[in-house]
Formats: C-alpha cells, sequence, structure tokens
C-alpha cells in the first residue's frame, strides 16, 4: 500500500516546489504587466501621463502618496533607446525611477543627484547605445515604467508645479 | 486505484497546495529580510535586483513602484503599540520626534493600500503639518471623527494600515532601522 503511494507523493511534492516557486517568480511580472496596461492607458506608449494628485477616487496603483505628483511613461526599447528628459523643480523633492518589467529598479536620479538640474536618462537594452548627453540605462527587459514624484508643501503648488512638470519628456528615439 | 490515478492526485494536490502556500506567503505578514521595529516593519532590498522572489512579490502586491532604501524607507504598522489591529471606528494618538530624513508623512490605507473615502477628503499627515514643542516632539490623532489639532480621518473602515515614508533617509533611519527612533501609536478609545 505504501509502496503503491511513494512515487505518486514524491511526484506531488516536486509539482508543489515548482507551483510554490512559480507563483512566487510569475506574480510582479503580472503586476507590472498589469499596472502597464492601466498606467499605459492613459497616455500613448513612450511618453508621458501627467496624473492628477491621487485620492480615493484616483489611484491607478498601490498605495499611491497624496503628497505627490506622479508622471508615468510606459516605455518599450525594443524599436531603439527611449530618451527620458525630466525637468527640474526648484525647491521640491522630485525624483525619476526606471522600473523594468521584474519590478526591479533600473536607476533612480533625484535633484540631490543632479544638483537641481534637470534629469537625462537614455534607457537602453544590449546593442544600443546612448546619445550625447544622456546618462545611459542599461535594461534587462523591453518594457517598464518610467516614474517621476514631485513632493508638494501644499495641494496650492499644484499648478505652479504642474506646468513645470510638463516640460518633461519620454520619447522613442 | 490504478497507477495514474494515485499520480493525478497527488500532482493535482502538489500544483494547487504550492501555488496555495504562495498566495498565502504573498498576501501574509511574513517576509525574509524584513527589518521590525516595534509595531514597525519595512523591506531593506526592494527594488532591488537582490530582492528574493517573495520580497519582490509582497512588493509588487503592496508597494508596486516603490522606491529603494536610499531613496526612500517605508514603514508598515497594521496594529496599534501594544500590537491590537488598527481600527477605523477607534481613536489613536501618534507621537514622534524628528525623523532623520529629508522629509515624511503618515498615510492611511486600508486593504492591500488603498486611500480610503472620508468627507474631509485627507488621506495624509505630512512632516511639517503638526506643531512642534520645545524637545521637537509632536503628535496627531487619527480617528473617525474630527478632533482638534491635526487630524487624519480613519473614513470608519473596518481595519486600515499606517505608512510612514521617509525621503532620502539618513542614520539610523537608513543604516540601523530596527534601531530608529519612530513614531508610537496609542489606541485611545474606541466607538
Amino acid at each position: 500500500m505504501i509502496r503503491n503511494w511513494m512515487f505518486p507523493i514524491i511526484a506531488g511534492l516536486l509539482v508543489s516546489a515548482f507551483a510554490w516557486q512559480g507563483v512566487l517568480f510569475a506574480t510582479p511580472y503580472a503586476l507590472m504587466s498589469k499596472a502597464m496596461d492601466v498606467i499605459g492607458a492613459r497616455a500613448p506608449a513612450n511618453s508621458f501621463a501627467f496624473g492628477a494628485l491621487a485620492n480615493a477616487d484616483n489611484q491607478p496603483i498601490v498605495r499611491p502618496s497624496p503628497d505627490l505628483v506622479y508622471s508615468s511613461c510606459v516605455f518599450d526599447v525594443s524599436k531603439g533607446p527611449v530618451l527620458v528628459d525630466v525637468a527640474s523643480v526648484p525647491g521640491h523633492y522630485w525624483s525619476v525611477s526606471i522600473f523594468d518589467a521584474r519590478t526591479d529598479v533600473a536607476a533612480v536620479r533625484s535633484d540631490r543627484d543632479t544638483g537641481g538640474k534637470r534629469a537625462r536618462l537614455a534607457l537602453i537594452k544590449t546593442g544600443q547605445t546612448a546619445p550625447q548627453g544622456y546618462e545611459p540605462v542599461r535594461l534587462q527587459y523591453d518594457r517598464g515604467i518610467a516614474l517621476i514624484r514631485i513632493l508638494l508643501s501644499s495641494p496650492a503648488e499644484y499648478p505652479v508645479v504642474d506646468a513645470i512638470r510638463r516640460k518633461s519628456t519620454c520619447k522613442q528615439l | 486505484m490504478k497507477t495514474w490515478h494515485r499520480f493525478a492526485a497527488c500532482i493535482a494536490l502538489g500544483l494547487v497546495g504550492g501555488a496555495a502556500f504562495a498566495v498565502h506567503q504573498v498576501r501574509g505578514d511574513y517576509a525574509d529580510k524584513q527589518v521590525h521595529n516595534g509595531q514597525w516593519s519595512a523591506n531593506t532590498d526592494q527594488g532591488t535586483a537582490s530582492a528574493s522572489a517573495l520580497t519582490r512579490a509582497k512588493v509588487a502586491l503592496n508597494g508596486l513602484l516603490a522606491l529603494p532604501a536610499k531613496e526612500a524607507m517605508y514603514f508598515i504598522t497594521r496594529t496599534d503599540s501594544e500590537g491590537r489591529p488598527l481600527e477605523g471606528r477607534c481613536t489613536y494618538t501618534v507621537t514622534g520626534g524628528e525623523l532623520d530624513a529629508r522629509w515624511w508623512s503618515v498615510t492611511l490605507y486600508k486593504g492591500e493600500g488603498w486611500l480610503v473615502k472620508n468627507a474631509a477628503n485627507r488621506w495624509s499627515v505630512a512632516g511639517n503639518a503638526p506643531a512642534r514643542d520645545a524637545q521637537g516632539n509632536w503628535s496627531f490623532t487619527v480617528s473617525p471623527n474630527p478632533t482638534e489639532g491635526v487630524w487624519l480621518p480613519t473614513g470608519r473602515t473596518p481595519h486600515f494600515d499606517l505608512t510612514l515614508r521617509t525621503y532620502h533617509p539618513r542614520g539610523a533611519l537608513l543604516n540601523d532601522p530596527a534601531n530608529a527612533k519612530l513614531p508610537t501609536v496609542t489606541r485611545e478609545a474606541c466607538a
């Protein structure tokens, strides 16, 4: 009796281990893909969507900060480098972060890193080169999200900050 | 029972069991490389290539597009200082001192991390909002009803969590988060 079940049980344990790791492995890709679909619906690929302040009725991604203004670009480097040019917002914390399809941060640059100057990043994959004046960010995957965060001291600052952030661009070379 | 029946049953059970365990882990409280400080917890390797599959999955579910630690440390608590779950019908006092970061805020979320509807349209308290005493200490209230001073509404959601964001953290906040001085969350009363 026990011998009849030994190999099926071993097979079941092996399958359960693969299923366990498979779900853990696939979860970030699946959730990032969904996020790219949601954010990508707000603007064409390789261009920034300038979102409104997060509130209970506007939460495109989980755990948004209501104190930050978010601008997001779903990028795709499969047909060439994508250039991300971020306007500096004087007197405010701001950063641009590049997330790949696995949710890893390929690069993050803030006003602390740029000394208050604009950030200029070239998102590239193997075989592509960054144009002069752009910092290369090498990616393991074709698609991902570039996200700009700008901190507001109060919602009254929004119109001024909104005008500045709209000078930021995300475009395919 | 034929041999292939036994294999089919065990493999089916293995598939379902393995996947269910993964979902349980991702949705649960346990995480490797998680730092605990009182009732607060934080991940130190989120967004990095060295993050484990479990950490990556948990961050994707609960804090997709979170920044790495050197840029921002995120501390989350789902309980008060005595370990009781945070409830939307209760009033809490959040008390703390100066935090070693460029900027901080405390935001209230429900479920996996969603802002809660409330009449005041207020979802967070920024570090510059509460008044300081002579020692630099501050406090604010989390409650279903308006209170004097700085007030963060619960929106009467059954349960919630508080997320402390610290941008450009320095000192112990970044290098020794398990021992950094963090705010306390004290339950005052429940309606």
